[in-house]
């Protein structure tokens, strides 16, 4: 354990020294962010038309009549409500970039800079290297998916009606922020690190990412265009596929990250 | 301390090592020759139990390497590798306190001020690796590969790229490593450095040429020779020497290079009837050829060494 905080702590120290590794994230999650306030709140006021006044969100108002959270707030209140929880998941695409991107870059750069050699012939075993590396990409993405969860937040409380906050802060919301969120992180950086260990470029390795990426915006229009809703139990089988899929890619970085492959084998 | 028993790794179709057993003492200084491709470092990988052979056997301080007692034993050796290998964004301090940790040691802040202080580099401490030059870079690294003060230390061309000046310090590095008796085994392809400081020699080529201390190498390809330098031009007395019985003799300039093997002539000998016949002599050493000559005189015994 302590030699993996050892390692953490140089990781952590590494990601401080280049921030920008994260612009593509902090990006994606204020686009992810913005994209529900032009328009639950933006547009409705610069056309004038209120969103419960719009025939394209039928589906939202008779889901607002029958869920009894939303029975408290006003119409479009509500509508807003849904709107930004839908968009909730979006947010999941911050932590799955930032992620991606972390563990590219710290496997590729130290196939690079050759610096694994040194750190094999020390008596780190295969796991704690590994768990430092997963760890110290993990990490900024959970921070990040807090920061950006509390950034949605505040924004929802200054810009949306009264109430709608509340409803956010729903085991739905939650769920989906805390448990999808950290597990798509999880998947996406174990399969940058696998691919890491057999390419040379860091964007190479993350092009893998897509197979994490494209399913969240799926959710959104699935969510969107009726078929499919994240209830609690959706939301927990989709975290129980995403662990199982998380115990498959760690049985396979734990064979690719051994000393003899690394030394032998990573190209 | 450290013993190699027959062996052999072999990736795919590839041969990289064969049957290849020495052992390393304490407070020895063990050199790897051979040329590129030969299995030196896949011989370091193999002692230091980072890769496992495909045959043979590695055992330090008579306990096997094996993958369970690899962690506990490599925390008594000290690896070299052949790239300095530094965390560019990270401090030279920042980078010898992570492996400090790594090696579980008791002070690690204080391990790493030490280190600093001994290899002379306390003063860049706080700049980042990226900053260092290739020389400074190899001084840390031999820094951090020795910080947890191993009883074995497996050097990679650890003069490779320095000024000499660098390497003259890591050579000094090196002598003082055994006169603490710590058993240092070094890869590397800079002969001189070899001739001065290894003790004994291990020429590798997938298998083990050769074995021994340089002279006991020497003697086994070269017959001795004697170099002695006149006053005067060298060439009429080899005349002399050849008419004493001296079949092997050369002249060059001012100095006379005599093959005394199989003969009855002692060196005093020698030097009398030079005298006798007029010579100013002003030195007689005996030749060596240099490690050099033995080493591709191994590599090649049908070539010429020069």
């Amino acid at each position: 354990m302590s030699r993996t905080l050892a390692l953490l702590g140089k990781e952590l120290a590494d990601v401080r020294q280049n921030l920008t590794i994260f612009l593509p994230a902090m990006l994606v999650t204020v686009i992810a962010i913005l994209l529900p306030v032009l328009i639950a709140i933006v547009v409705p006021a610069v056309t004038g038309e209120r969103l419960s006044d719009s025939g394209d969100l039928e589906i939202a108002l008779e889901m607002y009549r029958k869920d009894p959270s939303m029975q408290r707030l006003d119409p479009e209140a509500a509508i807003q409500a849904y709107v930004f929880q839908y968009f909730l998941v979006m947010l999941v695409l911050g932590p799955v970039t930032s992620a991606m991107s972390v563990a590219a870059f710290s496997v590729i750069g130290e196939k690079q800079a050759r610096t694994l050699e040194p750190l094999l012939v020390t008596p780190i075993s295969t796991f704690e290297l590994l768990g430092a590396k997963l760890l110290g990409a993990l990490l900024p993405a959970i921070a990040l998916t807090v920061g950006s969860l509390v950034l949605y937040l505040t924004v929802i409380a200054i810009a949306a009606g009264d109430g709608v906050v509340g409803v956010l802060l729903g085991p739905r919301a939650l769920g989906v922020v805390f448990l999808i969120g950290p597990l798509a992180a999880l998947v996406a950086l174990q399969l940058a690190a696998c691919a890491s260990a057999r390419v040379n470029d860091a964007r190479t390795a993350q092009q893998l990412g897509v197979f994490v990426i494209l399913p969240i915006p799926a959710l959104l229009l699935g969510q969107l265009f009726g078929g499919i809703e994240l209830t609690v139990p959706v939301i927990l089988w989709i975290s129980l596929f995403l662990a199982i899929v998380n115990a498959g890619l760690m049985w396979l970085a734990i064979r690719l990250f051994d000393r003899e492959t690394i030394l032998t084998r990573w190209k | 301390m450290l013993t190699a028993t027959h062996l052999s790794r072999r990736f795919g179709e590839r041969i990289a090592l064969e049957d290849v057993s020495f052992t390393l003492e304490a407070g020895e200084i063990f050199a790897l020759l051979g040329p590129n491709g030969a299995g030196k470092t896949t011989t370091l990988r193999l002692l230091a139990g980072l890769i496992a052979p495909s045959s043979g056997s590695v055992q330090v301080d008579g306990e096997p390497m094996g993958p369970r007692s690899a962690p506990r034993l490599r925390a008594h050796i000290g690896f070299l590798t052949e790239a300095p290998g530094l965390w560019d964004r990270l401090t030279v301090r920042q980078n010898l306190l992570v492996y400090a940790r790594l090696y579980g040691l008791s002070s690690p802040e204080r391990a790493v001020e030490t280190a600093l202080e001994r290899f002379e580099i306390r003063d860049r401490g706080d700049d980042r690796a990226a900053q260092l030059s290739k020389g400074l870079k190899q001084r840390v690294a031999l820094a951090r590969s020795i910080l947890h003060d191993p009883r074995i230390a497996m050097l990679d061309e650890p003069t490779s790229g320095l000024d000499p000046e660098s390497a003259r310090d890591v050579r000094e590095l090196i002598l003082s490593l055994r006169e603490r008796g710590r058993a240092v085994l070094l890869c590397t392809h800079n002969l001189d450095e070899v001739e001065r400081v290894a003790d004994r020699v291990a020429v590798l080529s997938t298998r083990l040429v050769a074995i021994g201390t340089p002279s006991s190498l020497r003697a086994r390809l070269f017959t001795p020779r004697v170099r002695v330098v006149l006053a005067q031009p060298a060439e009429p007395f080899a005349g002399t020497l050849r008419q004493a019985g001296l079949a092997d003799v050369a002249a060059d300039g001012v100095a006379l290079s005599v093959g005394i093997a199989g003969t009855s002539l002692t060196t005093p000998d020698l030097v009398r009837r030079l005298v006798e016949a007029g010579a100013s002599i002003e030195s007689v050493h005996p030749e060596e050829p240099p490690l050099e000559d033995v080493y591709l005189k191994l590599l090649n015994p049908e070539g010429e060494a020069s």
